[in-house]
């Protein structure tokens, strides 16, 4: 598979404030990457120096095996970027907003443009300093949309859209994923990143503190398993990879390694199971996990 | 090269499409009142016109004022001659200032809205956008320059010719471009948009005041002054095009060096650090004062300033006013007849100049309440115990504060260096100059009471208090010049106070004026107090 954005111990400094420590994470083409982390983790700062509008400290940073500081221009002919607050000249309407937006990158499909125009409900006569926060968010991504690029940088791109927009814009996601697209996905909407992500880079402080696809975080974390036996349903607290045990009468809940998940299948056999329910991590767990630490 | 200029030409169509209505207000209201006052010099020009009129140019108060005349003689001082002498430098300053201002509003201020982050995701180059607005600048300073040519020779005076029009036209449009370049070398390097205004501005009022220290010692200096370059062409005189071709070089060179800074820096910051903020707000913040006085430190802090060199460049002046007078007989018969001395005069005349200048702070303060209610910075604070009553008379009140000390400041930097200056023949004592500025606080809350009323009732027009502040006081400093007819010169408020110490202060009016405007504040309160808060326009 082409690699897409490549990017390697980029480092950022804003004057005596280390914004980005160590971001390291890989995107190829057809490939949906989430990238997660709380307010003010670097993602957005990350995005920007990706787009080379910030210049790094170090490391390095690709897309399209070029540098996306010195080749940016090169670079941005292939991308469409839709930022978490879309702002917009007040003076112009939605319409021709996404018409300079088109023009700007470089030249779009008409049909396309009018097409999501119809699906987003959008109303492009209407002056851009009239819009709501979701109806500027819509300019930004049927403008990005419109024109065919081979990778889309999306930072929060839902913010502010009703539930059945969200939906609208997952559904016209997985087609450009299925058109062979790498879209770079950060969001806070977990539900979503789950959805749409082959993969996903966990940023904390600065720092991707974990990437991998979906499958592989949650073999590193704990399942949830609830047990009703026949036996004495204590004794398996005991058991190794056992963890956060909790019990209510004859039934129990508690985390499990998933290394541990044979063993603690063995031991449950023993004492006549009745009920067996393993939970696998959802993304918010896993989220959760990576930033109460 | 691509890299750096990508499709600028799109942003510039874009400009001109966005801003045609801004850039044909300015292009017609500058060029109108660069070009348009020829009749009104002509009717000053008629019989001894223009002899009286060049010996009162020949002080140096005056020459700190306006600028320098090439001529020698009396008999030299043509129409033209004293068109130039006396309009171009302040048409200068003024499309100086508003191409600064337009400048930083289409960079930084672009980046700080979120704008520039958008178009730079696309094929556009990292100066593509600050080139795009320097294109717009010079596309709208030329046709400034020939609007000014245009109407100027239109009018087919005498002396006013074609070349000299155009030449006019074009320091005025030069002036404009070196704003414009100032102002996008701070953008690169100022942490902040309003950093950017703010210093430009700054290097601007400076550059405009060391002129006038280096026209009245010896002017030469003043062609070391970028400033000088502008205006002093002496159109219709010397015509000289040298100092312009000296401004082009040195405007492509800050240019190429406001780029160089530009393509080394991230977007939205610049190469000063913002200063850290505090973790949790000082016991003087948390009141409704407090935070008023927060919120226009700023501005307050750099007006203060302001007025105080103010004050102080034009004390420095007095000095001069001896020696001019000695070697001046019939100015001196003049003054002497009148018994009044011409430091008192000139005290009276330049005193209500910076008074005028001193009422943009109040304005300015009470203009801010309603910009904060527009960006829904005061959202949060209505749902709390704080009524309207107490955010309208907070500002009104820091307001009148702010002009109370401002002119003192003012005053007193005038006062303190005139003194100094004049030495042991000073005929004035420090009391009479702060006198002489709290006598026109009148009119300091009279701008204020305007202010407050637009922001009770029509809180758009806050700004039109501004274009009154303006025509009042370009009538103050040219009244004297003009010879205007009683009726129009009493339109500009200020008129209606004696100046003094040359005139006698005249308590009538003073209590007349000041409740005027108390009445005006409470009239706007009134609105304030019932009308729909603006959120969002």
């Amino acid at each position: 598979m082409e690699e897409i954005v490549k990017v390697q111990g980029l480092q950022k400094k804003f004057g005596k404030f280390t914004a980005l420590h160590d971001v390291t994470f890989t995107l190829n083409a057809g490939e949906v990457v989430g990238f997660i982390g709380p307010n003010g983790a670097g993602k957005s700062t990350t995005i920007r120096t990706l787009l080379g509008i910030i210049n790094r400290d170090a490391g390095d940073v690709k897309i399209f095996g070029k540098d996306v500081w010195t080749d940016s221009l090169e670079i941005h002919k292939r991308i469409s970027y839709v930022p978490g607050d879309v702002a917009l000249w007040g003076s112009l309407t939605g319409g021709e907003i996404i018409d300079l937006f088109i023009e700007l990158h470089g030249g779009g499909d008409k049909n396309k443009r009018d097409y999501l125009i119809k699906r987003f409900e959008l109303d492009p006569k209407k002056k851009a300093k009239g819009y709501s926060k979701g109806n500027r968010q819509k300019v930004g991504l049927i403008a990005a949309l419109s024109v065919d690029s081979d990778l889309y940088i999306f930072d929060e791109p839902t913010s502010g859209l009703d539930p059945l927009m969200e939906a609208v814009f997952q559904d016209e996601v997985e087609k450009i994923k299925h058109a062979g697209k790498a879209i770079l996905l950060s969001s806070h909407i977990l539900s979503e990143v789950e959805r749409l992500a082959d993969k996903v880079a966990i940023i904390r402080q600065g720092k991707v503190v974990e990437t991998g696809t979906l499958d592989e975080l949650r073999h590193l974390t704990r399942s949830t398993v609830t047990l009703e036996s026949e036996g004495d349903v204590a004794k398996m607290s005991s058991v190794n990879g056992v963890h956060d045990f909790e019990q209510k009468g004859n039934q129990v809940t508690f985390s499990a390694d998933n290394e541990y998940i044979n063993n603690i299948l063995t031991e449950a056999a023993k004492l006549g199971v009745k009920k067996f329910e393993a939970v696998p991590p959802t993304l918010e767990d896993l989220f959760m996990r990576h930033y109460e630490v | 090269m691509k890299e750096k200029f990508a499709r600028w030409g799109v942003l510039f169509v874009q400009y001109l499409k966005r801003d045609w209505k801004k850039n044909i207000i300015w292009i017609l209201g500058l060029g109108l009142f660069s070009g348009g006052y020829v009749p009104a010099f002509e009717v000053i020009g008629k019989g001894q016109g223009l002899l009286g009129m060049y010996e009162t140019m020949q002080n140096p108060a005056m020459i700190s004022m306006v600028g320098p005349t090439p001529v020698d003689t009396a008999a030299d001082y043509t129409l033209g001659a004293m068109y130039a002498q006396e309009m171009l430098l302040f048409c200068g300053l003024f499309a100086m200032i508003i191409a600064a201002l337009h400048v930083v509003s289409h960079t930084r201020k672009e980046e700080e809205h979120g704008l520039t982050e958008l178009v730079r995701s696309f094929q556009v180059g990292r100066q593509a956008n600050s080139f795009a607005v320097i294109t717009e600048i010079v596309f709208i300073n030329s046709l400034l320059a020939l609007v000014i040519g245009g109407v100027m020779t239109s009018f087919g005076a005498d002396t006013i010719s074609a070349k000299g029009s155009f030449l006019f036209g074009a320091s005025v449009g030069m002036a404009g471009i070196l704003g414009a370049v100032i102002a996008l070398v701070m953008a690169q390097i100022m942490p902040t948009s309003s950093g950017a205004t703010g210093a430009s501005l700054g290097i601007v009022g400076l550059l405009y005041i060391v002129r006038a220290g280096t026209d009245v010692s010896k002017v030469n200096f003043s062609m070391i002054n970028p400033m000088g370059w502008t205006y002093l062409t002496y159109p219709f005189t010397e015509n000289n095009w040298v100092p312009l071709i000296t401004a082009v070089v040195f405007n492509i060179i800050v240019v190429m060096i406001a780029f160089a800074l530009e393509g080394g820096r991230d977007m939205g910051a610049g190469y000063l650090p913002e200063r850290e903020g505090r973790e949790a707000a000082k016991k003087s913040l948390l009141s409704v004062p407090g935070l008023f006085i927060k919120i226009n430190k700023g501005v307050m802090i750099s007006w203060m300033i302001a007025f105080v060199i103010m004050g102080a460049a034009y004390g420095s002046i007095y000095g001069d006013m001896q020696t001019f007078l000695s070697s001046n007989e019939l100015m001196s018969k003049m003054f002497t007849l009148s018994g009044v001395s011409i430091e008192e005069s000139f005290t009276g005349t330049i005193m209500m100049v910076m008074i005028g200048l001193v009422s943009i702070l109040p304005i300015a303060i009470v203009n801010k309440l309603f910009s904060e209610e527009g960006r829904l910075h005061l959202s949060q604070l209505y749902s709390t115990k704080v009524t309207r009553a107490k955010l309208y008379w907070t500002s009104v009140i820091l307001a009148i504060i702010a002009g109370v000390v401002g002119i003192l400041l003012a005053s007193g930097g005038l006062g303190g260096t005139a003194i100094s200056a004049m030495g042991a023949g000073s005929s004035m004592n420090m009391g009479d100059f702060i006198a002489a500025g709290y006598n026109f606080l009148p009119s300091v809350l009279f701008f204020t009471g305007l202010a407050a009323l637009a922001l009770g009732w029509a809180p758009i027009l806050g700004k039109a208090v501004y274009v009154y502040l303006g025509y009042s006081f370009a009538l103050n400093y040219f009244g004297g010049i003009l010879n205007l007819p009683e009726w129009f010169s009493k339109t500009a408020v200020q008129s209606w106070i004696p100046r003094m110490p040359a005139d006698k202060f005249n308590g009538t009016t003073f209590i007349t004026m000041t409740v005027i405007s108390i009445t005006l504040m409470v009239f706007g309160y009134i609105g304030y107090h019932k009308r729909d808060m603006v959120e969002g326009a």
